[in-house]
């Protein structure tokens, strides 16, 4: 009978003991957080467009800083009663990154020519100019750019001794180089971490340019597809 | 015989014991505090129990926090729970947050604050000795107190960045009335973990941490 007793007492025990556990207090919690960051490139417009020797014409659709680029130019008169030695676009660009990054460029030109006097891809000069990564949370880096800069610089181009017509010859300085997607400039992350109300970001300028000559007459259309990757 | 009576009668006496300091010991409890919220966010969550019987156990996924979130910041509120017949304190630890790139999520880029110490279930214990005090610099919202630094990156009163090592960031007088072994669903306080994370140019990269909150004995103030 004791015997009984004594494991009657023992099995309360444990059962004191297990209720008590189950009731689950605890001294600590846990939190775990994650959180990504991908990568992000963008290509924003970096300002006025700026329409220099032209006759007639003008900016349709100008840039606004920090806006989507949607530019709209009409370059005007580009024969000979043009006198200027060039018509020239200068379109500022934007881009910002948190990622290395490579711009790409992509043109098409039509004209409503049929000879091989219309105005053709080759005859529309382009170049981007000077890179700047100025302001407070812009990352210094080195860019490559890709073209030849400004195309009306002479060093880029020149009268095509055999035909007369001027040419713009350095590398990457016509829209002939960019029937397909291809690298204008390149480089590394733009911006550090901050936020995206920041508005600086890397500027540079594209510079588009036709020399007035005894091109057929006609209209003439040239379209330009930027885009910004994170390779 | 008698021999093998004492044995089963010292058993019993032994965990007894064990049970009654088993008891003592629990006399300070951590738990959830409600149902865990996030906004602003991105592709993210936040998981956890609403039960306040339950152990603190949440997952907060901030989601996208590159500025491909155009949402000015994300923002979780963690209530929690706590239950003590004694003084307490709540430390809290940080691990994991390791980016070797300055230019990636940094500790420092997540606002940690507390908020709205208040009864859980609208009962618990009235002292009038002493406050609950929220320590230095963690009373504050850092979703609401978010600035610009000098390198234009986003600082906050108070941030993962500001625990080192185990660091107290609560403590108090007793918290409940009752002396109850098991946790109830009042009687006791909660007080809101607010986090903060501003979508910003950071480093690609996927980051993690783990906070664990500890309640221990806290300095022996008068209730």
């Amino acid at each position: 009978m004791p015997r009984k007793i004594s494991r009657t007492i023992l099995l309360t025990a444990l059962f004191v003991v297990s209720a008590i556990s189950c009731f689950g207090q605890s001294t600590t919690g846990t939190v775990t957080m994650s959180a990504t960051v991908s990568k992000f490139v963008e290509i924003n417009s970096g300002g006025a467009v700026t329409l220099t020797g032209n006759s007639g014409g003008g900016v349709t659709t100008d840039g606004v800083a920090n806006s989507p680029l949607a530019v709209s130019i009409n370059l005007g008169e580009l024969g000979p009663s043009n006198t200027n030695s060039f018509v020239t676009a200068q379109v500022p660009l934007k881009l910002r990154s948190n990622a290395a990054y490579v711009l790409s460029m992509t043109a098409t030109v039509t004209s409503s020519g049929t000879t091989a006097s219309r105005i053709v891809a080759s005859d529309v000069g382009f170049g981007l100019g000077t890179v700047s990564r100025t302001g407070l949370g812009v990352n210094a880096g080195a860019d490559t750019n890709a073209t030849s800069g400004d195309p009306t610089l002479a060093a880029n181009g020149s009268v095509n001794g055999t035909t007369g017509r001027y040419e713009f010859t350095a590398v990457r300085s016509n829209l002939s180089a960019f029937s397909s997607a291809t690298t204008a400039l390149s480089g590394p992350i733009i911006m550090n971490a901050v936020p995206r109300s920041n508005a600086n970001g890397l500027t540079v300028p594209a510079f588009f340019a036709v020399k007035p000559q005894f091109f057929e007459n006609g209209t003439s259309t040239i379209s330009v597809t930027f885009t910004v990757t994170a390779p | 015989m008698r021999l093998r009576h004492f044995t089963f009668s010292l058993l019993a006496a032994l965990i007894l014991i064990a049970a009654v300091q088993t008891i003592s010991a629990q006399a300070l409890d951590i738990s959830s505090g409600g149902q865990a919220t996030i906004t602003g966010a991105v592709g993210g969550s936040v998981t956890g129990s609403a039960s306040v019987l339950n152990d603190l156990i949440v997952t907060i996924d901030f989601g996208e926090v590159s500025p491909l979130n155009t949402n000015s910041i994300v923002k979780v509120v963690v209530p929690i729970a706590l239950r003590s017949n004694q003084p307490y304190q709540v430390s809290v630890t940080v691990s994991g947050l390791i980016n070797g790139n300055v230019q990636a999520l940094q500790a420092s880029d997540i606002g940690f604050g507390l908020q709205n110490i208040r009864k859980l279930g609208g009962a618990g214990q009235d002292c009038n000795q002493s406050t609950h005090i929220i320590r230095s610099p963690f009373s504050n919202d850092p979703a609401l107190n978010a600035t610009i630094g000098g390198s234009g990156r986003v600082t906050y009163p108070s941030s993962l960045a500001n625990i080192s090592g185990s660091t107290i960031i609560l403590s108090g007088p007793e918290l409940s009335k009752n002396n109850s072994i098991k946790r109830q669903n009042s009687d006791g306080y909660v007080f809101d973990a607010v986090f903060a994370l501003t979508p910003q140019f950071f480093a690609a990269g996927v980051s993690s941490a783990t906070l664990i909150f500890t309640i221990s004995p806290g300095p022996n103030v008068p209730c």
